[in-house]
């Protein structure tokens, strides 16, 4: 059944609703279009939020200016102990996971301050959770400009560090499979993580702005991107070793310089305890990283969807708490 | 303040001759209603944290494990002891610059975002006693994770302090803080007036800040770009400060003013923050009044 048929003639439909037909019982087909429509305009607005406020200098100068300041710290770090003779080979080390981690901030950020933006600032949350569309295409695609940010910041940041802070980058050497299957995936982890997040902060007060800031910060420390994870106690090793996004720094690092330090492996790390190989080769980084990004998604949706729900129930979406 | 049960209630209506009599408070008047402004603000800060405990995962223990993260790099290069207590300092320390960046320089043109700000321009107070309420509000969480990251970095990671100078010491950190608060009311002036800005500003704030400050490791070590971080950033002359205090006789801290140079450098910057931030949000007052633009939102 369709509308047109059961509506009198002389309604007028408003101007965008094709041909005037509401299809509540659509094809999964209409349904996919009708997702990436809607993935399309939240990554364009989201887009236009992150950048429209200044003009395009300014705006790359502040969408590097954090991971450079990150990177440079290290490397500073670095050179202070090391009397300015640090090894490129660790250079390399702290380059690559500092710069990839602009990802995860990116990412984990991205969908969590979406939640915050429409309900306290732009008070939309509850129009976009009541309109036809699935609110989580919504949050994706409003990350999927913070991630694309992210993703400039990060590629700058290669760049300067192989430019001007002594990383030897030899392109002819790249594993690239391992880093399209790793980049793929990581990204996918990423946004697990940032939908976990947006769960969270829905539950939560306006002050949750610093949240996502926080929990990426958490889990620097076990994912081995600025020190091997053999450095730490044998409890967070663990931590690190079922965590993607271990895994995916792994396996960028094997990819773009191969042969580098292990963030996983080494001695005295619990990869070489419970494998008995110094460091993973390049099938286990893809299967533990396929492996571990599959839990954490199907989590991550499993807990938002549990969070909507619960949101709904509670009235959250249009509850304000400014403090 | 102690006022006798008999005496009026300066908040009781009272008959004057005119609109101008009626304005013209008396001294205490004036201070009364700004300490009770003070007090207002701090409350929903001060209440927040107990309708929300999730704070303190996200808010402390979170932090504590980015500082960690600082000092499994120095382990892993085993760099000398000292270092990691630099790192415990510098991750206490953020706590404040964090708090100064997001609860009050971001604040009043978040307060526009919802609203409140015509409230506070139209009410018989100074704007300053609002943000004041802000930084004693923000303060008791601010203080506790300062103090966890502190207490709790130099147990576990077993921080060894040489502390000749404690009167210096506690000197050195109250002027910090004073210069910090002050240099966050002048931006929360700044940022209201740049508008959307101030969201990225303060995202932008962070890291280059953490950097040119030395947060991580010592300051002087950054030479002309460090001097120029002592003369203009709080943080960085603070952080330099307590470092050579609570780690007297270490080789690292070099380069760099001593600790009662550094100590007035910082007294030079809270006059001027402060009194800069007094001109600012006078200014910002007479803008709102006369052109009513402040107050708009959705820009």
């Amino acid at each position: 059944m369709t509308a047109t048929s059961a509506s009198p003639p002389n309604v007028q439909v408003p101007a965008g609703l094709a041909g005037g037909r509401a299809r509540p019982l659509r094809t999964r087909a209409e349904n996919l279009r009708d997702g990436w429509r809607s993935f399309r305009t939240a990554a364009r607005l989201g887009w236009m939020t992150e950048s429209n406020w200044t003009d395009p200098v300014l705006f790359v100068i502040y969408s590097v200016a954090k991971p450079i300041a990150s990177v440079l710290i290290l490397i500073f770090m670095l050179e202070v102990i090391s009397g300015g003779n640090a090894r490129p080979e660790f250079r390399a080390f702290v380059v690559v996971g500092s710069s990839l981690w602009s990802f995860v901030m990116g990412g984990v950020a991205g969908l969590a301050w979406s939640v915050l933006d429409d309900r306290e600032r732009y008070r939309m949350l509850k129009y976009l959770y009541v309109s036809p569309n699935s609110l989580l295409i919504v949050l994706l695609g409003r990350g999927a400009a913070r991630v694309g940010i992210a993703a400039s910041g990060a590629l700058i940041t290669l760049l300067m560090g192989v430019l001007f802070l002594g990383v030897h980058f030899d392109v002819s050497t790249v594993d690239w499979p391992l880093l399209v299957i790793s980049m793929a995936l990581g990204l996918l982890a990423i946004v697990a993580l940032g939908i976990v997040l947006a769960g969270v902060v829905m539950q939560t007060r306006q002050d949750s702005w610093s949240y996502p800031e926080a929990v990426a910060g958490g889990l620097f420390l076990v994912v081995g991107a600025i020190f091997p994870l053999s450095v730490l106690p044998m409890p967070a090793q663990v931590l690190g070793l079922i965590n993607p996004l271990t895994w995916w720094l792994e396996g960028v690092r094997h990819a773009l310089f191969p042969g580098s330090v292990s963030g996983v492996g080494g001695p005295g790390s619990l990869w070489l305890t419970v494998s008995g190989t110094p460091v993973p080769g390049t099938a286990a980084l893809i299967l533990a990283l396929l492996g571990s990004t599959a839990v954490a998604t199907l989590a991550a949706v499993a807990a938002y969807r549990w969070s909507e729900h619960r949101a709904k129930e509670r009235g959250l979406f249009d509850q304000t708490t400014g403090s | 303040m102690s006022v006798a049960p008999d005496a009026p209630s300066i908040y009781v209506h009272r008959r004057t001759a005119s609109p101008a009599a009626a304005a013209a408070w008396s001294p205490r008047h004036q201070l009364a209603t700004n300490l009770r402004s003070i007090l207002g603000r701090a409350y929903p800060r001060l209440i927040g944290l107990r309708r929300e405990p999730s704070w303190l995962l996200f808010e402390i223990l979170l932090p504590f494990l980015t500082t960690s993260a600082f000092v499994f790099v120095y382990r892993a290069l085993q760099a000398p002891p000292e270092y990691v207590g630099f790192v415990v300092l510098g991750g206490a320390m953020t706590a404040f610059w964090l708090n100064v960046m997001w609860m009050m320089a971001a604040q009043l043109y978040w307060e526009k975002d919802q609203g409140n700000l015509d409230l506070y321009f139209t009410a018989p107070m100074s704007l300053m006693s609002i943000l004041l309420g802000m930084a004693i509000g923000g303060l008791v969480a601010t203080c506790l994770r300062a103090g966890v990251v502190l207490v709790i970095g130099t147990l576990l990671y077993g921080v060894v302090f040489s502390i000749d100078q404690w009167a210096l010491l506690i000197a050195v950190f109250v002027l910090t803080l004073v210069a910090l608060y002050g240099l966050g009311m002048v931006l929360a002036s700044l940022f209201l007036l740049w508008g959307r800005e101030a969201w990225h500003m303060t995202q932008a704030l962070q890291e280059p800040v953490y950097f040119v400050s030395g947060l991580n490791f010592p300051v002087g070590r950054l030479g002309a770009l460090g001097a120029v971080a002592i003369g203009i950033i709080p943080l960085a002359v603070g952080l330099d400060g307590m470092r050579q205090l609570a780690f007297a006789g270490s080789s690292a801290n070099i380069g760099t003013p001593k600790p009662e140079v550094e100590a007035l450098i910082l007294v030079a910057m809270a006059v001027v923050f402060i009194g800069l931030a007094r001109f600012m949000l006078r200014k910002l007052e007479w803008l709102a009044r006369n052109e009513g633009r402040l107050t708009l939102r959705g820009n």
